[in-house]
């Protein structure tokens, strides 16, 4: 079972220290979509994820700016390189304050 | 299956995590996701307009590698990837990059801000697309170059109103 706000993060299995790596994060979110009645967009507070920041030893390496045109259960891919052991984190933000974080401990061998 | 209680512990944890999450949000939650705080609903030109001005934009054929199908049967869950044939270095590096739908009423789908920490200006995600049309990728350097590529994905059941 998913829960709204469950991160996962992907990394490959091996990584050679110093390399460029790929990795994906996924937060299980209806990432709402604007409804429409009659040609117009209704205003409500729509709940979607709108910041994505993605922080490796410490520091932000990426900061995604997003909105409700990114479909549901919103996955992201990026790449980072593997210099050290580290946690690698994907951190979720959304419309009405949440925040969802995930982590994997990055081994490069 | 039934809801396990709550201990008090977990109740605590919650109420902290609820209070450190509004604490890294310097906005205000509880109105972020009206239209207002939404871009507004308008053709790409004049969001390309909003976003880049009159800078002049390169073609980025050559650069930009976007990856979409040429088919979506579901608009709602459109896989895409962007990758810029660049240097991630702190002298020459992506700083940014741009996805737009032509055919959505509000075409910027996100915005990438790398660093050279990524060691690779690659991203993925899925777009909601509302109609058949062009999606394009605009790559900003760290000079304020910008190049572009767009690529024409048909939509056959619309993400809708997006």
């Amino acid at each position: 079972m998913s829960a709204l706000g469950e991160v996962r993060i992907r990394v490959p299995a091996t990584i050679a220290r110093g390399s460029v790596v790929r990795a994906r994060a996924l937060v299980i979110h209806p990432n709402e979509r604007v409804e429409r009645k009659a040609g117009k967009s209704v205003d409500r507070n729509y709940r979607f994820i709108n910041r994505v920041v993605v922080n490796y030893a410490g520091q932000d390496i990426a900061e995604f700016d997003t909105s409700t045109s990114i479909g549901e259960n919103p996955t992201f891919g990026f790449a980072f390189r593997a210099s050290e052991p580290a946690t690698l984190k994907v951190i979720f933000f959304d419309t009405h304050g949440g925040r969802f974080e995930g982590a994997v401990e990055v081994k490069p061998a | 299956m039934p809801e396990p209680a709550l201990t008090r512990r977990e109740v605590l944890k919650a109420a902290a995590a609820v209070g450190m999450a509004s604490a890294w949000i310097p906005r205000d939650a509880a109105a972020q996701g009206t239209l207002a705080s939404l871009a507004p609903e308008e053709p790409v030109d004049k969001t390309m307009q909003r976003l880049f001005g009159g800078r002049p934009i390169r073609d980025g054929a050559s650069v930009i590698n976007l990856d979409l199908p040429l088919i979506a049967e579901d608009g709602g869950n459109v896989a895409m990837s962007v990758e810029v044939k660049s240097p991630m270095t702190p002298q020459s590096y992506v700083k940014a990059i741009y996805v737009l739908s032509d055919k959505n009423p509000r075409p910027l789908n996100a915005k990438f801000n790398l660093t050279p920490a990524c060691g690779q200006a690659y991203v993925a995600t899925s777009l909601r697309l509302a109609d058949t049309g062009d999606v394009r990728a605009v790559a900003e350097m760290q000079d304020g170059a910008l190049v572009m590529v767009k690529r024409t994905v048909r939509v056959v059941v619309a993400g809708c109103a997006v």
